[in-house]
């Protein structure tokens, strides 16, 4: 008998959103990473209002998650205020908090795995990758009515992975080198054996049989196992897109949502044609052309046999999701992300100016950790 | 040693370049010679019995100094003393920039602790001093405002060695920079009381401190300016900037050293004046090179030779230990007192502990006031240096084992291989 024979699909009201962020812990002294989560998690109080912050995988990183929330002017008064108090409560404690998907030039042998079962696991399993992936990422849960919708969310969720990695890429700097990628964070996510994409499985039942598989070889145990880009997630009800990463404001953060709900409001209204196992053969290459180069990216498209630019298909796509934006009211946010097509400017190419502008980049942490402290725009005002 | 003389003159007598033979080792060698035994002597302790490294440069100094071996006699010591000078006064300039006011104004509740933990051990030392022990008022005072500081370059070093960070170590960081402060501005004060009841001098009394914190202040100001003029004109981060920053300091010192100021004084003003100055953030990210180490090797062997180890007596060796206890008790409940709303109890003790190393910077000041009264000082300093003494040992272990137990220290091998 295993685990995942008769693994329930929690059903969720259909396009409910949650987003986690994954955060950087830096020292206001010279702005690198520093080891901080369970001395500021264990001197936090908070009411659990706007959702709840949770340590992550190392010291130097701290997580918050909001509600399950059915709009997106809610997710983003959750995240205003889990922003709020983290920055308050790491001034009283002389700790600074930034967003990006990398620290731009900390040094991961010295990052310090958190006390806790499943980091000793995580440490125990991986070795060195386990603080190589001191890395910061965004990922949106979006609620789906059945199994079934999950699986079919999830494939056609996939080909638009190139389209988040380039709306939300923020890690042009590791270890204090350019890398010439937008999104290098991606590639800490790469070096483990269970990422990539979920498999080709018609439905939930064939899902559940595939993680069996896993399960019975000690693949994995749980779904948690799996470093899918886009992967189920039946405990909450939910799909939930991995490849984020964060970006410097929790505004873009909640244009992010806001493309996610319109976008699968979209696919699950229009069902267009999806070829999971087409899909599968460009994948890898598109993420990559994605991460590398940005809104510069040319993406492979297997049904049509061509490349396409992914700036012109992203604004394309982003018009196609106006009325499905209105009707979920956030337009404002996908309006916002169009204009950030058009001038190409992602938070990426934003640090590769700070850095050429402000000569060193332990100053450009400290002006993203200004960037993470202005307030939101978005957040309903009480 | 006879036949070497006679077979050295007998060269000499045909080998006209030949010095004569030296009378003594040449104190430079003898330092460097010292400095080696301090390095083996750290090393030996911290990597065989997890000491600190700190309480094995001490020992050699102490071993080696007038008190034990006296191989390092008054004239090498004099010697030594830019060198050590140089060496506190560039880890007290690191003290200095790590006083960061934002952080009291986002938490002003660091200062209320900060104040109970220095103002608690000032009163528990001036009166057990004075009450106990039976010193005048004014070596009361003298005394209370050598021991209420922390060790800050104790601190630091023990922060460096055990790359330690988190609460505990942050705020041991801070509130010792706080101390220093408070203690500079007693001690200063302290000046005037020592002339008025020595010498029933109220110029000098007037005077001196006035000199002591403007002296420290201008200097402080001059050099911290000329370093950020001069900085902002090289390459962000790179080792022209370093150069500058060591080399003002360096300037900060002979200047202090000139004007009679306290160096660990003026030093300490030019780090707070550097964090507070520097607008465009150009030395925000410069740091002392690794080398400073070498120099806290001299500070700490110095220290360990000025110990007066040969003249402690039962009753005052006692006496030392009531005073650090009063001192340690002191600290303790003015950090337990403070602070519940935002540290554990069990983070606040360990700060208590953290905060307890006395060290170098009470020895020189010390210094500083013997200068002026050899003769009734001899006596009446006594009593904190002793206690110096003893802390000096027991107090880089207290540090740093806060640290350990908060679980800030980065130790090789904590986390086993996976």
């Amino acid at each position: 008998m295993n685990a995942f024979a008769n693994l329930p699909f929690a059903t969720s009201r259909p396009l409910t959103l949650g987003v986690e962020l994954e955060l950087q812990l830096v020292s206001p002294r010279d702005y690198d990473l520093t080891r901080a989560a369970t001395d500021l998690l264990s001197s936090l109080h908070h009411d659990g209002r706007c959702g709840d912050v949770k340590l992550e995988i190392t010291e130097s990183m701290i997580e918050v998650n909001t509600h399950p929330r059915q709009d997106v002017t809610a997710i983003a008064t959750d995240l205003e205020g889990l922003r709020g108090l983290l920055v308050e409560h790491c001034r009283r404690n002389n700790v600074a908090i930034c967003g990006g998907g990398t620290h731009a030039f900390h040094r991961w042998p010295e990052r310090r795995i958190c006390p806790g079962e499943r980091f000793a696991f995580l440490n125990e399993r991986y070795g060195y990758l386990s603080k190589q992936f001191t890395v910061f990422g965004q990922h949106i849960h979006i609620g789906v009515t059945s199994g079934d919708d999950a699986i079919w969310l999830t494939h056609a969720l996939n080909m638009y992975v190139p389209h988040f990695v380039v709306l939300s890429a923020s890690s042009p700097f590791v270890d204090g080198a350019d890398t010439a990628f937008d999104s290098a964070r991606l590639n800490a996510v790469s070096a483990f054996p269970l990422s990539g994409q979920a498999p080709d499985v018609r439905d939930w039942a064939a899902f559940l049989e595939h993680m069996a598989v896993l399960q019975a070889c000690g693949v994995a145990e749980s779904i948690k196992d799996l470093y899918w880009d886009v992967r189920p997630k039946p405990e909450y009800g939910t799909v939930e897109v991995r490849v984020c990463d964060t970006p410097l404001t929790v505004d873009r953060a909640t244009e992010l949502a806001a493309f996610a709900q319109s976008l699968a409001r979209w696919l699950l209204r229009e069902r267009p044609p999806i070829d999971p196992p087409l899909q599968g053969l460009v994948a890898r290459y598109n993420k990559f052309q994605a991460c590398r180069f940005g809104f510069n990216a040319e993406l492979a498209d297997p049904l049509a046999r061509c490349k396409r630019p992914i700036a012109k298909a992203l604004a394309g796509l982003l018009d196609s999701l106006m009325e499905d934006a209105r009707d979920l009211d956030c337009h404002r946010q996908i309006e916002a992300l169009r204009r950030q097509v058009e001038s190409r400017q992602s938070d990426a190419g934003l640090l590769r100016g700070l850095a050429r502008s402000v000569g060193s980049l332990n100053e450009l942490t400290r002006v993203a950790t200004e960037h993470f402290a202005q307030p939101s725009r978005y957040h309903r005002h009480d | 040693m006879s036949s070497v003389r006679a077979f050295w003159e007998s060269l000499q007598d045909r080998l006209m370049f030949l010095p004569p033979m030296p009378e003594q080792a040449d104190p430079l060698a003898l330092m460097a010679l010292l400095l080696v035994a301090g390095l083996l002597a750290g090393e030996g302790l911290y990597r065989m019995a997890g000491l600190s490294r700190i309480v094995g440069y001490v020992l050699a100094g102490a071993l080696a100094g007038p008190g034990a071996l006296n191989w390092l006699d008054g004239e090498t010591l004099a010697l030594a003393r830019p060198v050590a000078d140089a060496a506190l006064g560039l880890l007290l300039l690191e003290t200095g920039r790590n006083l960061d006011l934002g952080w009291l104004r986002a938490n002003p509740g660091l200062l209320r602790t900060a104040a109970a933990e220095s103002g608690l051990a000032f009163a528990g030392v001036f009166v057990f001093s004075w009450g106990v022990v039976g010193l005048s008022p004014a070596w009361s005072a003298a005394t209370a405002a050598i021991t209420m500081t922390s060790a800050p370059a104790v601190v630091l070093l023990t922060a460096e060695e055990c790359r330690a960070q988190g609460q505990v170590t942050q705020r041991t960081l801070l509130l010792t920079a706080i101390s220093c402060a408070l203690a500079f501005v007693v001690f200063a004060l302290v000046l005037g009381l020592i002339h008025a009841e020595e010498s029933g001098d109220g110029l000098n009394a007037f005077i001196h401190p006035i000199w002591v914190l403007g002296g420290g202040v201008l200097i402080a100001l001059l050099c911290a300016r000329l370093a950020l003029g001069l900085a902002a004109r090289l390459e962000k981060g790179g080792a022209g900037q370093v150069f500058v920053l060591v080399a003002a300091a360096l300037l900060a010192i002979g200047l202090a050293r000139m004007a009679a100021v306290p160096v660990f004084l003026s030093l300490f003003l030019m780090g707070v004046a550097v964090g507070q100055l520097d607008r465009n953030r150009v030395l925000a990210y410069t740091s002392l090179p690794q080398g400073h180490w070498i120099l806290a090797i001299v500070l700490f062997v110095v220290t360990g030779a000025m110990l007066p180890l040969g003249e402690a007596t039962g009753l005052m060796l006692l006496q030392a230990v009531g005073l650090l206890v009063v001192r340690g008790f002191a600290k303790f409940i003015g950090v337990m007192a403070t602070g519940r709303e935002d540290l554990s109890a069990q983070r606040r003790r360990l700060l208590g502990l953290g905060v307890q190393p006395l060290s170098a910077t009470a020895v020189f000041m010390a210094a500083e006031l013997a200068a002026f009264y050899p003769e009734v000082s001899v006596q009446a300093l006594l009593l904190p240096l002793l206690a110096a003494a003893l802390m000096e040992f027991i107090g880089p272990q207290l540090c740093r084992r806060a640290f350990v137990l908060a679980g800030e220290a980065a130790l090789p091998n904590r986390e086993p291989p996976p």
